[in-house]
């Protein structure tokens, strides 16, 4: 592997540990206990905190267990891109990961889609018409991922786009539940997503009780998925709460 | 005009945020007449300025540094690489092409003789170390390459290097993750990287006869001569660095700035002690 002169190395890193599946799910009775102790229908508990950027006109940084995310946002404000007029607002999302996120550097690159999930589950509670010609952008970094990553992104940037003072029907709140073989895990960390069998991301509106974005992947029985959903829902208006009370806060925290 | 009176007068209050957007120069020579700024500092001091190491877990070191409002956020990641032929016994810092996008480059992490490449040798001529280190940029607000500079040193006053040992196919892999306990770690008792000669540097902005340290966004943005000193921690010289302006930097305006330099890096190695001995609980 001899490098070119002034050409980077080639590196790997040493944590090449392929972690073998432990069989025990399908059949027996042995029961999957969760790497941080939680029970199955238990979410980590969540830390929010806005206006953590000051050159941006709102933000947030939200930290659920080892997941921690960063979201700014700007705006409304002239975009370049936007070549026609529009009397609606445009929102512009962008995800991003540090290559130091994932346990082998510059992992975050396989995450591309998040960029447009996270404009699809923002979009529907956005008055976008309140920001006519103008554009805002909302950029999210992932500073470590611990599992759950998109979930996590899309309550912080619905609470960033609140301190930005964009008007919104309501605050956006995402839970995601993964298939353990029988079992439904809630909120599962990065060990749990890597043996999933399927996996459900739910983002809704909790006051409103209506659903902005429903996402499944691999395998799942019918009432697995309404028991999934009406975990994601219980979650996610608990999560409701938590956003709310820092909201709170910081508002009467500005005003002493 | 002036400063805002203690009574608050709202019109006043108006007309003050309006003269500073409009004529931002003319509001910043009010103030330096009385040798202030607008943010009530003195004009030789810097902003306040905090460290937090080991911000991210995943990263074998990491550091967050903010000086005023300016957030950087460095973190480093050892990975494995061949060394060159030149230099078996060596191993590599690998910094992103962005980090060089900044007016002074962060280079001079390498060259200043901060790190002894052979500490990162792992099998002489087979295997060493590569630190990748990445600098994020969380909020902007004037004296970047400061901040970054900091974080930097920072994360690498934090770095532990994991233990490793090598497999049978000759690569090298982490000791707890082989469950091999018999197999003879290639570095057992080197997990700190010595650091020596730290470099730290202050920014200047230059306007008239003024000295301003550690400018704002806003400073940076009207008073265009801008100075950066970096200094070790025995005060040597590693770089100076006055990238054109329309003040004229005399020896005696360049003395200033480097004699405030000097009382910045003695602040600046307090808190970054002060940041390392706070770690150090066990």
């Amino acid at each position: 592997m001899a490098a070119k002169p002034g050409s980077a190395p080639v590196t790997y890193s040493p944590n090449l540990g392929q972690k073998t599946r432990p069989p025990i799910f399908k059949d027996n009775d042995l029961d999957w206990v969760r790497p941080d102790g939680r029970g199955f229908h238990q979410c980590r508990p969540a830390f929010f905190r806005t206006g953590a950027v000051n050159s941006a006109s709102g933000s947030a940084y939200a930290e659920l267990g080892s997941t921690k995310v960063i979201v700014s946002v700007f705006g409304p404000r002239e975009s370049k891109k936007a070549m026609m007029y529009s009397d609606t607002g445009r929102l512009n999302c962008n995800v991003s990961y540090t290559t130091f996120a994932t346990p082998v550097r510059g992992q975050g690159s396989d995450h591309k889609e998040f960029s447009s999930m996270l404009h699809k589950a923002l979009e529907g509670a956005i008055m976008l018409e309140t920001f006519p010609k103008t554009t805002v952008d909302v950029f999210a970094l992932v500073l470590e991922s611990g599992g759950s990553d998109l979930p996590v992104v899309i309550s912080c940037a619905s609470l960033a786009l609140a301190d930005a003072g964009i008007m919104m029907y309501d605050l956006v709140a995402a839970v995601s539940v993964s298939c353990l073989g029988k079992n439904l895990v809630i909120d599962p960390v990065l060990e749990e997503e890597s043996y999933q069998d399927g996996s459900l991301m739910l983002t809704c509106m909790p006051s409103r009780y209506e659903v902005t974005q429903l996402t499944f992947t691999g395998e799942w029985s019918t009432p697995d998925i309404n028991e999934a959903m009406q975990l994601c829902l219980d979650a996610c208006n608990k999560l409701g709460k938590v956003m709310r009370t820092c909201l709170k806060e910081a508002a009467s925290a500005s005003q002493e | 005009m002036g400063l805002p009176n203690a009574s608050g007068d709202l019109s006043t209050e108006v007309e003050v945020d309006a003269f500073r957007r409009l004529f931002p120069l003319r509001f910043y020579e009010k103030h330096l007449l009385e040798s202030i700024r607008p943010d009530a500092r003195p004009l030789g001091r810097a902003r306040e300025t905090t460290i937090a190491l080991g911000a991210v877990a995943s990263a074998n070191g990491s550091a967050l540094a903010k000086i005023g409002s300016t957030t950087m956020l460095a973190a480093i990641k050892m990975e494995v690489m061949t060394p060159s032929l030149e230099t078996p016994d060596e191993g590599c810092i690998g910094l992103l092409p962005l980090a060089a996008c900044f007016p002074l480059s962060l280079s001079l992490l390498k060259t200043s003789g901060m790190i002894n490449l052979k500490e990162l040798s792992l099998v002489s001529g087979k295997a060493a170390w590569m630190a990748y280190l990445d600098i994020y940029c969380l909020d902007a607000d004037g004296a970047l390459f400061d901040t970054a500079l900091l974080s930097a040193v920072a994360a690498f006053s934090h770095l532990e290097i994991p233990v490793v040992s090598l497999n049978d196919d000759g690569k090298i892999v982490l000791s707890e993750e082989q469950g091999l306990s018999d197999r003879e770690p290639v570095n057992k008792e080197k997990r700190k990287i010595n650091l020596s000669s730290v470099p730290f540097s202050l920014t200047c902005v230059l306007h008239k006869k003024y000295i301003l340290a550690d400018p704002t966004a806003e400073e940076e943005s009207i008073m265009d001569t801008i100075v950066t000193v970096v200094l070790d921690s025995s005060s040597q010289l590693v770089s100076l660095h006055k990238p054109g302006g329309t003040v004229l930097a005399y020896t005696s305006a360049i003395q200033d700035c480097i004699a405030l330099t000097r009382q910045r890096v003695k602040e600046l190695q307090k808190i970054l002690e002060e940041a390392i001995s706070g770690m150090e609980v066990d």
